[in-house]
């Protein structure tokens, strides 16, 4: 029940066996071998060992994610992970030679994409540079000078060119010069002048910040050097589509890859392991952790290899490590996620999975509360359970959300709300919106039983550790105050009320200062102590949102209807009241269900675990036949 | 038909209760949207898990729809016959929509806040994604409570 009791094992072996004792634990996976603290750190062998083999897998990664986009895979949430058995996966990896061949060859192909890619832009950016000068219609090895006189294409800024032509309107240089176009910030154009004028031609350059184009590297007028790139273009497009072809030619030994992969992932988590072991010439020694439940499996695997083994179990001493299993009823593990995303037990506290559900169940269908929302959400959940091959956490939320619509479907028929007020089912008890602050008590009567509930765990958790005097101080009388406290809300129980919470008070002041030294200071904490009550009356006033929640959804569907009923006036109203009706609902269920879900996680973790639960345990990660791409049929 | 300052005010109200968690949301979803785009350019498949987060300080907007929807209802105006409402009564009803028109702005902003924080557990440790959910859900609680108390007053109101 509740946290699997963990044993501690101590394996000693030859070393020429390890190898197959670790084969035998992994497909086992019951086995979490644990560091043992030598001095000298491990072996440089096996680190080097070690990074090699994440080199290939690495290496192996790339091609796999490089050839995906190229194989028709079947969608794994649907289909579920090819299998593969483990005899065909060490047929496989007896290839590895070819294997890498396939994998250099994707290497190869991606350096070609890569400089195709770098190709393809230089040109993009010389096209667009030659472009403008499309209207140029002299060869640009022609230009330069022919020995009297230069030949230039030359660039100004736009703003600049009006000034300069002016310019040369006035003076006499023999200086020529062409407009021939021009680009977005430049004017472009042709000058000509007398070898004997350069320098003159040098100055006005500056002053009007002109460059001059040289077009290295180029041969022909600009419009054929641009043709020329263009087709150059078009012949790295077919390139690409060449090569795409031959890598689609591979596509199909995607499979061997992933299946390489995942077998050089199962070597590496055995290799991960021999860094955690003592060893000396001829023999090893492990230390692991190992479900009670599992030992006698353990036994008959390790005895399976060889006979020259010693195996001895122990109970874990108080200050190990140890990692956390949880073992709960069917019903119960779908909450396990909320407890899981928030922090597993510690591995000597509570697991409060078996406590909380009730109380998630509950609360979640109160906060949606409508009997129609329920029955899709249920429905849709079952659906996708039915129908994709969830695993872990995925599927504990879909299950998390089964249970959550049938809570809802309940809730909803004892507040009569069928798709807020669409459908009118007389309510089992009463509609919220008649008679909010009953349903406000009932939150709040909710919300004590979860305190009550918490209050008396903590307790529980006192005695368990024998610290029956803690529990009766420290809980006990707060139960006594808090219940007279409650009961002095009800008029026929005043009287005695009075007493009780009389009684609850007088024994925290003298009990809860039992740990200061002098008198003076046990009674003023022990008064201060009293305090705390105001945090119990925040924590029962944050289940209101049980009420808030609940009447959102049920006046936001109001809302939907409402809105989608005015448009019924004819044909195309009607159509469009039912588009607005299921969009609105579809929407109003999805805020609705993330909004329970959040808040009555919330409700368990801040008030109900705030009050005995310790989290912080390490879940357990045993040795096993963990796969990325294929699930192993056969161990 | 004659228009009182009742009136008037009781739909200042609702447009207050509409407008201001509106203003609060919109700003906060936003807020988280810039957040998480940041982590979803690095990483497309956090998208999930980050637009669960973004979705949170979208709720004030709704509560603040809601309160409005019910202001409406009371006063008669949906039904199509607007009630003659007094001008204490239609202060009633602007009182009562105070407390979700105010904590709905300032929450879902603040709320965004924490949201957008908890992108950034996102990107370094999405396996944490529910304590930064538990944060942003922190701060929602304010805004439950003043919906809370909205809603009790307005159906504690009685024209007639």
């Amino acid at each position: 029940m509740a946290i699997v009791k963990m044993k501690k094992m101590y394996l000693l072996g030859l070393k020429k066996d390890l190898d197959r004792f670790l084969d035998a634990l992994q497909r086992l996976g019951a086995v979490e071998i644990a560091d043992i603290e030598e001095e000298e750190g491990g072996s440089s062998k096996i680190t080097a060992e070690l990074s090699d083999l994440d080199t290939k897998l690495s290496r192996l990664k790339f091609a796999i994610e490089f050839l995906r986009p190229y194989a028709k895979e079947q969608n794994p949430l649907f289909y579920g992970r090819p299998k593969v058995s483990l005899r065909k996966l060490r047929e496989i990896s007896s290839r590895e030679g070819e294997i890498f061949e396939i994998v250099d060859a994707i290497y190869g192909f991606e350096q070609r994409f890569s400089r195709l890619k770098t190709e393809e832009g230089r040109i993009g950016n010389q096209i667009e540079l030659i472009k403008p000068w499309g209207a140029l219609d002299i060869p640009v090895e022609d230009l330069g000078t022919t020995g009297r006189v230069d030949l230039k294409a030359i660039s100004v800024p736009k703003k600049n060119f009006k000034a300069l032509l002016d310019k040369l309107k006035e003076t006499d240089l023999p200086l020529e010069v062409i407009p021939v176009g021009e680009s977005r910030e430049e004017n472009l154009a042709l000058a000509i002048y007398h070898r004997s004028a350069r320098s003159e031609v040098q100055e006005l350059y500056k002053e009007f910040s002109v460059n001059t184009e040289e077009f290295n590297g180029f041969a022909g007028t600009p419009a054929e050097i641009v043709r020329k790139l263009q087709e150059r273009l078009e012949a790295i497009e077919v390139e690409r589509k060449k090569i795409k072809e031959e890598i689609a030619k591979l596509a199909d030994r995607l499979m061997d890859l992933k299946a390489f992969y995942d077998y050089w992932l199962l070597e590496r988590q055995k290799k991960e392991n021999l860094q955690k072991m003592a060893d000396t010439e001829k023999i090893f020694v492990m230390k692991a952790y190992v479900p009670e439940n599992s030992v006698e499996s353990v036994k008959k695997a390790v005895n399976s290899v060889t006979d020259a083994v010693h195996l001895a179990f122990e109970d874990p001493a108080e200050d190990d490590d140890i990692p956390v299993v949880l073992s709960n009823p069917r019903l119960v593990q779908p909450f396990e996620i909320v407890t899981e995303l928030y922090s597993l037990p510690d591995p000597r506290g509570i697991d409060p999975n078996v406590y909380m559900a009730p109380f998630f169940f509950v609360f979640f269908g109160m906060m949606v509360s409508d009997a129609a929302y329920g029955l899709v959400l249920s429905l849709l959940s079952a659906l996708a359970l039915w129908k994709l091959k969830l695993a872990g956490m995925g599927k504990k939320l879909v299950e998390l959300l089964f249970l959550g619509g049938i809570s809802t479907f309940i809730w909803g028929m004892i507040f009569g709300s069928w798709f807020g007020d669409l459908i009118k089912i007389k309510p089992l008890w009463l509609n919220p919106l008649d008679n909010p602050m009953a349903v406000l008590y009932l939150s709040f009567a909710m919300g004590l039983v979860q305190i009550y509930t918490g209050i008396i765990l903590s307790a529980y958790k006192n005695i368990r550790n024998g610290k029956v005097a803690d529990a009766l101080m420290d809980q006990g009388l707060w139960l006594v105050f808090l219940t007279g406290l409650i009961m002095l809300a009800f008029p026929s129980m005043v009287g005695m009320a009075k007493y009780i919470a009389l009684a609850g008070a007088a024994g925290l002041v003298l009990t809860q200062g039992r740990t200061q030294r002098s008198l003076i200071k046990k009674f003023t904490s022990g008064l201060l102590s009293l305090y705390n009550v105001t945090s119990y009356l925040s924590d029962v006033l944050s289940y209101s949102r049980l009420l808030a929640l609940g009447l959102a959804t049920g006046v936001i569907a109001t809302v939907i209807n409402t809105m989608a009923k005015m448009l019924g006036v004819n044909i195309v109203g009607y159509i469009a009241m039912i588009a607005v009706m299921v969009g609105g609902h579809i929407f109003n269920i999805a805020v609705n269900a993330l909004g329970a879900y959040v808040h009555s996680s919330r409700l368990q973790y801040i008030e109900f675990f705030g009050k005995f639960y310790d989290g912080g345990g390490r879940p357990f990660d045993p040795l096993r036949m963990k796969t990325e791409y294929l699930d192993l049929e056969d161990f | 038909m004659e228009i009182t300052l009742g009136q008037v005010l009781a739909l200042l109200g609702a447009a207050m209760a509409v407008f201001l968690p509106g203003v609060g949301s919109a700003r906060g979803v936003g807020m988280v949207g810039e957040a998480a785009a940041g982590v979803v350019t690095e990483d497309p498949s956090k998208f999930s898990q980050t637009l669960i987060l973004q979705a949170l300080p979208g709720t004030q907007g709704i509560y603040g729809l809601l309160t409005g929807f019910v202001v409406m209802q009371r006063i008669g105006l949906l039904g199509g016959k607007l009630l003659p409402l007094t001008t204490y009564q239609g202060l009633l009803v602007f009182a009562a929509c105070l407390p979700i028109a105010i904590v709905g702005l300032l929450s879902a902003i603040s709320q965004a806040r924490a949201a957008a924080a908890g992108v950034g557990i996102i990107a370094k440790r999405p396996e944490e994604l529910a304590k930064g959910i538990t944060y942003a859900a922190m701060v929602e609680t304010y805004a439950v409570l003043s919906l809370l108390a909205s809603i009790l007053m307005l159906f504690g109101l009685r024209f007639s």
